[in-house]
């Protein structure tokens, strides 16, 4: 379904040309729950974001059903990422002038039942009593489950999580990825440092230097 | 709306702005508005005399049997000169010496409402004005309005009010005995009257017109707007320069608050932008929710403009019959280029803003 060849994203630091990922050759297939590790600053990040489509390879090419992402107009990148992907990032990042309620809206609050899912969302990470409070009133758990029902929003066919457990406590990380793997109806590809966070995933792999290296 | 903390600093500032624009063209037009309020008598009449030589006034009144529009009347009177007070110092005003017979048509014609008192008794020192220089002057019945220990408005006795008619136009009125007597210049001034303002305006153009090179000097409402628009013409233009300097200044500010107001709202864009929304929905958003707040500001400082020169109209201005005008479409016309260009600035700058702008930085904390 994703699918990476040969691609290399290379930034330019003081002159200097520095491979954030390196020679990735990496497909995710449908419903695949994929896992990558690693330390700090070793690409995990950027790959999840070539993979996406938020970041254009230097060279290679990264594909969603065939379709080279470079292909695309920017337009119709950002239809796929709304429409068909989903996005957790480290920081609960929630309009803080939205409601919980809203925030999950954000996504498409005029598609069909859009509030009934939303509400229905909501109950699902366990937060329908606080649909109507303000994002300063809940706890950073309690964002992050609210950033889990908004990438869930538009049931997209992959949702990209990138460190989403960064934040908050073990228990309330299990939670945030115990949801993810639930509710999800397509992929998932979870980046972390933590291992413990990826015991349901079905691959896991590995990044060092802008690598993905065998263990 | 829902983010009050944020809009709240910009409407304010566009509020301030369009107080401040308008209040100094309101205040600045109510100089020429005082002069056609105060003088405004003039639009009801044709005033004509000689420049100075009474033998003349027979050719006058000859002239005026050729003139092509009616006169409806012709009011042959003496005149003299006293100070009315107005916000920028003492201004000349004409007391008309009437006949006794020509009173009730100068009645009608201005439409003077009720008088307490009485009009003023032929050959005596007496006056009749109307509410708004008694206002302005602080007169009452018994009052003097003309003195002989004022030089600016003289008069050998003490010429006292004697009537006070309720009206908004300015006139006063004394006996032509009296000024004869006792007023310089021992001329007298032909009031030429039209069945109406049309007319009155037609007859204006004519006096001028056909006076013109002769021994005579015309007054007409027409030529007082002419007067007082050169008058203020140089004014106007360094008003113009203030305010634009002013614009420019404020369109600077507010490209400042406009980009203030975006770093604020960066992580909401990244983020929108990072989960799909396309950069160009996020730039109408942007540059809809600055006009609103624009719009909103503008209407908002209208709405404070109005109700402090209303304050200042009621509580300063009406008690000394000072003339100015809350609604003024000039002064209001000059606020306009505040949002105009508020809003080029804005545009600019959020199309700055998004053109370099990278999510990715947003959602990987860089930024933040």
């Amino acid at each position: 379904m994703i699918k990476a060849e040969a691609a290399n994203l290379i930034y330019e630091d003081h002159g200097r040309e520095v491979f954030a990922c390196r020679d990735i050759d990496l497909e995710v297939g449908e419903n695949e729950f994929v896992g990558i590790l690693g330390p700090s600053g070793s690409g995990k990040s950027s790959l999840l974001y070539l993979l996406s489509g938020l970041k254009n390879p230097t060279s290679g090419s990264v594909s969603f059903e065939g379709k080279r992402y470079t292909s695309l107009s920017d337009v119709s990148r950002s239809n796929l990422r709304i429409r068909t992907f989903g996005f957790v990032f480290q920081q609960p990042f929630l309009l803080g002038y939205l409601t919980a309620f809203e925030n999950v809206l954000l996504i498409d609050p005029n598609a069909a039942n859009a509030r009934q899912r939303a509400m229905d969302l909501l109950e699902s990470v366990g937060l329908s009593d606080k649909a109507h409070r303000m994002p300063a009133e809940l706890s950073g758990g309690e964002k992050q489950r609210i950033c889990v029902a908004r990438a869930l929003f538009a049931q997209p066919r992959a949702v990209f999580a990138d460190e989403p457990t960064a934040s908050l406590d073990h228990a309330s990380g299990e939670a945030v990825i115990r949801l993810l793997q639930q509710r999800r109806g397509g992929s998932l590809l979870v980046v972390t440092h933590d291992p413990s966070m990826l015991t349901g995933a079905d691959r896991v792999l590995h990044m060092e230097d802008g690598a993905l290296v065998q263990r | 709306m829902r983010n009050p903390g944020k809009t709240g600093p910009l409407a304010g500032v566009i509020m301030l702005a369009v107080l401040l624009i308008a209040g100094i063209v309101t205040v600045m037009n109510s100089i020429p508005l005082s002069i056609e309020t105060v003088y405004g008598f003039s639009r009801y009449l044709t005033g004509v005399s000689t420049r100075g030589d009474a033998a003349e006034l027979p050719a006058l009144e000859e002239h005026f049997k050729n003139s092509p529009i009616n006169i409806e009347r012709q009011v042959r009177c003496r005149t003299s000169i006293f100070n009315v007070k107005s916000i920028v110092g003492p201004w000349p005003f004409v007391m008309y010496g009437l006949r006794d017979q020509d009173v009730p048509y100068i009645v009608e014609k201005f439409e003077l409402g009720a008088l307490s008192g009485r009009l003023p008794v032929a050959g005596e020192p007496e006056a009749a004005i109307t509410s708004q220089i008694a206002i302005n002057l602080e007169l009452e019945i018994g009052d003097a309005v003309l003195k002989p220990t004022d030089d600016r408005s003289y008069s050998p006795s003490e010429v006292k009010v004697v009537g006070i008619f309720e009206s908004d136009e300015w006139l006063a009125f004394s006996s032509y005995g009296y000024l004869a007597v006792n007023h310089f210049p021992p001329i007298d001034v032909f009031l030429l009257f039209a069945r109406d303002q049309l007319e009155q305006r037609k007859l204006d153009a004519w006096a001028e017109e056909s006076l013109k090179g002769r021994r005579a000097v015309v007054f007409t409402y027409p030529s007082l707007q002419r007067d007082t628009a050169d008058t203020f013409r140089t004014l106007f233009k360094i008003l113009n320069v203030v305010v634009g300097l002013l614009v420019v200044v404020i369109a600077i500010m507010m490209a400042m608050l406009v980009n203030i107001y975006l770093t604020q709202r960066i992580v909401e864009f990244g983020l929108l932008q990072a989960i799909g929304v396309t950069k160009s929905k996020l730039m109408w958003r942007a540059i809809k929710e600055v006009t609103l707040v624009v719009v909103l500001g503008w209407l908002l400082g209208a709405a404070l403009v109005y109700t402090l020169l209303s304050i200042i109209k009621a509580q300063l201005m009406d008690p000394r019959a000072f003339a100015l005008n809350p609604v003024d479409p000039l002064s209001y016309s000059y606020t306009l280029s505040v949002p105009v260009v508020i809003l080029l600035a804005a545009a600019f700058t959020v199309w700055y803003r998004f053109k370099v702008f990278d999510p990715i930085a947003v959602v990987e904390r860089r930024v933040v």
